[in-house]
């Protein structure tokens, strides 16, 4: 009886959609006129655009929403990428993500390693006829760093580029005037550190460093970035369409671009897609250019050539609060933990997207070191600390039960609310609970900005976290485990290995990339050595991307997507 | 009424003497209870052949019944837990002994891909001949039957906690601000609007960010929320209901307030109370779904309903099979408390009686 | 009348006043803060505490807020548009919730009565059951699996309507998110209309329309809809604004630049000021609406508001 109502149940919703398609038919015609004029639309604006290259839009997706195009005041990758499109800082990243120059043509350092001095293009005009020059540089650090302001990437500045007086300005101790910033004229700014910093040229990307124009910036009377008509561009595109957090906007290509001739396409045309299957329609039905699936779509797609995973950066890794949970404290248990954790399953079994299992703390393909080789490439080097193995697990485990006189566990682990962490986190729970018998997670699923919250607050028991690299060098991760920094989640220390990064980043090594590395080396050593973390993977996006599109460059620092090389081949 | 009927009659054949005290209301528990009793027997008995013979309302019944007995039995039925993984079987397709050897649910999908679709048999390609899974299995090798079935437990502990409490709460606020009218209601009335006016959405999430998820947060939140509708029913039938001439009769015996509103007044809304209670619990079910979806309803690895179709959604084109079982079983559910709700309406609504 | 409608309207704006309070408190209960980035430090923190003004006591706040309101700012966003004013947000995003929500009304409303007088004419025959299953497969499940049903056929499949709100063809690709946002509304109302129009088929005025000779469509839709009506309006009120609340799902999944969508961000992001508009926002719409009916509801059945003013 059951079945034959369940049968009943499922014809009504097919009955009861096939009367809505009645209903709607109507419609039809108006709806493919209507679709018919946005391909003209497209075409007409590609026409306009330019001359040689590609003659229609990019179309791309987003998952978000912009949050700011103001690039003292955006925090997020999406907003960063759409900044980066129609704005140049002074150095810009290759395809393989060095820092390449973009609006300073070339740059001095000194001996000491503390003032650089960037030499700009004369050719680089904002989208209103102004040249670009050094004071509008000046003029954006500042606002970086005023408490007025209140950006919350200031620490950009002050904490890893060392700009000198930053932090002072920042706790209002200072002027922002005092900022170690300068126009010596308008085609020449010099920078002054606190102490060498070897990526300093690498962070010339990041969109907290970009210029703007004050004269334009006060004639917009604190709107700012929130439609095009109060956006300057400095850059390949400029925007057409945009109103504050907009589902769909557009940009076309800035003729005026220094660099144009370069610039293949005539526009992009972006659209906020929150569902990851509505995005995999509407690429099939060839609307977008590109989109991101998620694991469970990757099934679907996988024999596609269309099919690729891109490195995103971001290290997940599970962060135990040391010092708080007594059991937590105990080092065996920790690395009874880590040794239960089955990486490969996760990756391939769940997440599917081509995220790869980390075993280090510094996650592999975004660090170059000084003799050109990946910081993290090999993943085995501390395999006697963190890897799967079940059998060493259980001896960790045998020992921390004597240890800690105890013969079974609980904790919380703290999750977000998101659909990725919600699923590792289970596989995390069963792999444990079944490899050392007596053990309990329960899950605490919360959004995000409160699991952060929490996890800074201390008040957690496992807390299932990322990271995503600020700039190409390994201390972007390594600084995290330091004595009190607000993101040593489990409150860990240890002297020898503050000292060690002491050393790296104001110390003696400063200047000497090679011992610097070797002490990084080290340092992440102590890390995995202790289990301060249980790293897990370093996530991949899986993104399609249509077979005529080509140029498209991924990075997993700062600027995630850059289209402005890109081409697309007419279909 | 009648009891004090017969009480005043008695002493003039005895040829006693009246005392004032045999004028208060007669507050023999027993005497009042044998009356009440032999009303509302007559009454129920009669609702409950109305209620019978409404065809629909019985087959509802029966299929909450057994809906109920699937959700407390179904997860023991094979040998899988609601939370048991297993990676190397994930996503396998429904497959049931007997069925799959007229062709259906054998355990085939089509997976259409990007690239054309094909027919898969997990099962063949894996050489697992005796492995079944009646719904098939999850992205985690979990198998959904037995998902389904804890899942169905817990929506419907979840709505049952979450209509009864809100009728105890709704029902006592409606009434209490019905009878006494005037300031006290004016009062209550605002007090129902502000927390009327504020978005439940609001609440709700806020509820669930303050207090720690689970079952029993998601039940207090449903709470805090749905009283609103059962208290405006409850307002409106004591409005209606306090001018009749039971009522003005007790109170000129000397009944209290408190003895009117619960003992004189409830037994008479009971039915409409009834109806919305039973409408309230899909209610309450679909709210939690809706946590689900927001991420905040009841916390992993547990389920419900709700957060069942909410995985199913995210394989709703790659494998749909995922999402068929809990979509089911809700509607079923929903389907069988109307009937019950509508039949009970009939059957307890005295003005469709002659219907 | 006069002068109950006018403390009426008075309460409402009273009342108003109340709701904001409670969200202002409700905000300052709510755990985490909007600038809890991971890369976050303290001072960095109480600079945007202080930029914001979200330093000062709630009292100060408040009342700041409220000053503001009465001047059309709402204050900025923190978080998911960060610095922009909210009534810029509304006023591009409201139009559009609005649009589509009174599209899925409609929608939901008309055939909801046609399927509850249905089965109510037919009561207790097939043609019931079948408007008792329609009704409840629309609130069983739940939208957003409606939404993408309905995108992947008639979208994907199809192609009849887009699979995604675009600003070009508003009307078409409105059709999909409003006819699954009315899935709730249709059933809602169909139930609703079926009880009514039952208990109106058997009252004595209906027995004297009929014994008077009235009979078919004259005495279904003169005499006993007309009747069933008025409660119906009384449901549909709030139903309106439940449908707002209910469209964040549906927007999300058709990317709609509505408000839906923003209040389920703005809460998971804790950005005060932009649940506070919202919701507050809702609120009067709520209120707006409930004030609309009872005083239409006097108008229309003077019994109404005799007891009304008895009581208030």
């Amino acid at each position: 009886m059951k079945k034959a109502k369940a049968g009943l149940a499922l014809t009504m919703v097919a009955a009861l959609l096939l009367g809505m398609a009645g209903c709607g038919s109507p419609t039809d015609t108006s709806t493919d006129a209507g679709s018919g004029a946005d391909s003209t639309a497209g075409s007409s604006a590609a026409s306009s655009g330019a001359s040689s290259g590609s003659t229609s839009d990019l179309n791309v997706m987003l998952e978000t929403e912009v949050e700011s195009l103001d690039p003292q005041i955006a925090t997020d990758g999406t907003s960063f990428e759409v900044i980066a499109d129609f704005t140049d800082g002074l150095m810009q990243m290759d395809a393989s993500g060095k820092a390449v120059p973009a609006v300073a043509q070339t740059y001095d350092v000194s001996q000491d390693g503390k003032t650089y001095t960037f030499h700009l293009r004369k050719d680089v005009k904002w989208s209103n006829g102004d040249p670009v020059t050094a004071k509008d540089f000046v003029f954006g650090w500042q606002r970086a760093v005023d408490p007025a302001n209140a950006s919350e990437y200031a620490y950009m500045l002050s904490d890893i580029g060392q700009v000198k007086n930053a932090q002072d300005i920042i706790d209002k101790k200072a002027d922002k005037s005092t900022l170690g910033v300068k126009a010596v004229d308008d085609y020449t700014l010099q920078v002054e550190l606190n102490v060498p910093v070897s990526f300093f040229p690498s962070l010339m990307y990041f969109p907290t460093y970009y210029p703007i124009n004050e004269k334009f910036f006060e004639s917009c009377g604190g709107k700012y970035g929130t439609s095009p008509s109060t956006t300057l561009s400095n850059g390949a595109f400029v925007l057409d369409t945009y109103e504050p957090a907009a589902t769909s906007f557009h940009l076309s290509k800035n003729d005026k671009y220094y660099d144009a001739s370069k610039i293949k396409l005539p526009g992009l045309s972006y659209q906020v897609i929150k569902d990851s299957q509505q995005a995999l329609m509407s690429y099939q039905a060839g609307t977008l250019d590109t989109t991101l699936l998620n694991g469970d779509q990757v099934d679907q797609v996988k024999d596609d050539p269309s099919y690729k995973s891109v490195g995103a950066g971001y290290l997940w890794y599970i962060a135990p609060n040391i010092s708080k949970i007594p059991a937590l404290a105990n080092q065996n248990l920790r690395l009874a933990m880590t040794f239960a954790l089955n990486r490969e399953s996760i990756t391939a079994d769940v997440l599917k997207d081509g995220s790869t299992p980390t075993y280090t703390a510094v996650p592999p393909q975004f660090a170059t070191g000084p003799d050109g080789t990946d910081f993290s490439a090999d993943q085995k080097k501390f395999s006697a600390y963190c890897a799967y193995d079940t059998a060493k697990a259980q001896d960790y485990y045998a020992k921390a039960k004597k240890e800690l006189n105890a013969s079974s566990f609980r904790f919380k682990m703290t999750v977000d609310a998101d659909d990725a962490p919600q699923k590792v986190a289970q596989v995390v729970k069963e792999q444990v609970e079944k490899t050392l018998p007596g053990v309990t997670i329960d899950l605490v699923v919360e959004p995000k900005k409160q699991r952060v919250e929490d996890m800074q607050d201390g008040n957690f028991e496992l807390g299932l976290t990322r990271w995503g690299p600020d700039y190409a060098d390994p201390m972007t991760y390594l600084g995290m485990w330091v004595t009190k920094n607000s993101n040593n989640y489990g409150s860990w220390s240890n002297a020898d290995y503050d000292a060690l990064i002491q050393k790296c980043t104001s110390g003696d090594f400063c200047t000497k990339p090679t011992e610097r590395w070797n002490a990084m080396f080290d340092a992440e050593k102590i890390v995995l050595e202790q289990a301060v973390i249980f790293p897990l993977y370093t996530q991949c996006n899986a993104e399609m991307v249509n077979s005529g599109i080509t140029g498209i460059e991924y990075h997993p620092v700062a600027l995630n997507r850059v289209y402005k090389n890109a081409s697309k081949a007419d279909s | 009424m009648k009891a004090s009927a017969q009480q005043a009659a008695a002493p003039v054949t005895d040829g006693t003497v009246f005392y004032p005290d045999d004028f208060e209301l007669k507050n023999n528990a027993d005497e009042i209870r044998i009356d009440s009793n032999f009303a509302a027997q007559s009454f129920w008995k009669e609702a409950r052949i109305r209620f019978c013979r409404k065809k629909s309302a019985v087959f509802g019944l029966a299929m909450v019944l057994l809906i109920t007995l699937l959700a407390i039995f179904g997860p023991g039925m094979n040998s899988y837990t609601y939370s048991g993984q297993d990676l190397s079987r994930k996503n396998f397709a429904p497959r049931v002994p007997v069925l799959e050897d007229i062709g259906i649910l054998d355990g085939g999908e089509n997976i259409s891909t990007t690239t054309g679709s094909k027919k898969l048999n997990y099962y063949q390609l894996k050489k697992l001949d005796n492995v079944y899974y009646w719904f098939g299995s999850d992205t985690f090798g979990r198998d959904i039957w037995t998902r389904t079935w804890s899942g169905a437990q817990v929506s419907l502990i979840i709505a049952v906690a979450a209509a009864l409490i809100d009728m105890v709460i709704g029902m006592s606020y409606g009434l209490i601000s019905g009878y006494f009218g005037g300031r006290v209601d004016s009062a209550m009335q605002r007090f129902l609007e502000v927390a009327n006016g504020i978005p439940r959405l609001v609440i709700v999430t806020l509820l669930l960010l303050v207090l720690s998820p689970g079952m029993l947060t998601i039940i207090f939140a449903l709470m805090l929320t749905e009283w609103i509708g059962m208290s405006r029913i409850a307002r409106a039938e004591m409005l209606k209901l306090k001018e009749q001439e039971f009522v003005l009769a007790s109170r000129t015996l000397g009944a209290g307030s408190f003895f009117i509103i619960f003992r004189e007044v409830l037994p008479n809304i009971i039915g409409p109370v009834i109806t919305q209670v039973m409408f309230s619990i899909p209610t309450a079910i679909f709210t939690e779904a809706f946590l689900s979806f927001v991420g905040l309803g009841i916390p992993v690895p547990q389920c419900s309903l709700g957060s069942l179709i909410s995985e199913g959604f995210n394989s709703f084109t790659t494998h749909p099979y995922q999402i068929v079982p809990p979509i089911v079983v809700m509607a079923l559910l929903m389907l069988s408390f109307n009937l019950v709700a509508d039949g009970l309406r009939e059957a307890l609504d005295p003005k469709l009686k002659e219907m | 009348m006069k002068k109950y409608a006018l403390r009426r309207i008075l309460l409402s704006l009273f009342t108003l006043l109340v709701i904001l309070l409670v969200l202002f408190v409700l905000m300052q209960l709510m755990p985490g803060s909007p600038f809890n980035d991971e890369k976050l430090n303290a001072e960095q923190k109480a600079n945007l505490y202080a930029k914001y003004g979200l330093d000062q006591p709630i009292f100060v706040q408040f009342f700041r807020y409220v000053g503001n309101m009465l001047t059309g700012d709402f204050g900025v966003s923190y978080n998911i548009s960060k610095n922009t004013p909210i009534s810029q947000l509304i006023q591009t995003r409201l139009p559009i919730s609005i649009a589509i929500g009174g599209m899925a009304v409609a929608l939901g409303t008309l055939v909801g009565l046609v399927l509850g007088i249905i089965a109510a004419i037919w009561h207790d025959t097939v043609a019931d059951t079948v408007a008792t299953v329609i009704s409840v497969i629309g609130v069983s499940v739940p939208s957003y699996v409606f939404a993408l049903a309905l995108s992947y056929s008639f979208g994907f499949r199809l192609r009849w309507f887009p699979m995604l709100f675009t600003a070009k063809q508003i009307f078409a690709s409105s059709v999909l998110p409003s006819v699954s946002l009315s899935m709730f509304t249709m059933a809602s109302i169909a139930r609703f209309t079926r009880s009514e129009m039952l208990e109106v088929l058997g009252s004595d005025y209906m027995l004297l329309a009929e014994s008077k000779g009235i009979s078919g469509p004259a005495l279904i839709f003169r005499h006993a809809l007309r009747n069933a009506l008025i409660p119906i309006i009384t449901v549909l009120a709030p139903l309106i604004v439940d449908l707002m609340t209910g469209s964040l799902v549906v927007e999300k999944i058709f990317s709609i630049p509505g408000v839906g969508s923003l209040l389920v961000t703005a809460i998971q992001s804790n950005d005060y000021n932009v649940v506070i508009s919202l919701s507050f926002i809702y609120s009067a719409m709520y209120i707006g609406i409930m004030l609309a009916v009872d005083i239409l509801y006097g108008i229309i059945d003077p019994r109404i508001r005799l007891a009304k003013e008895e009581n208030a």
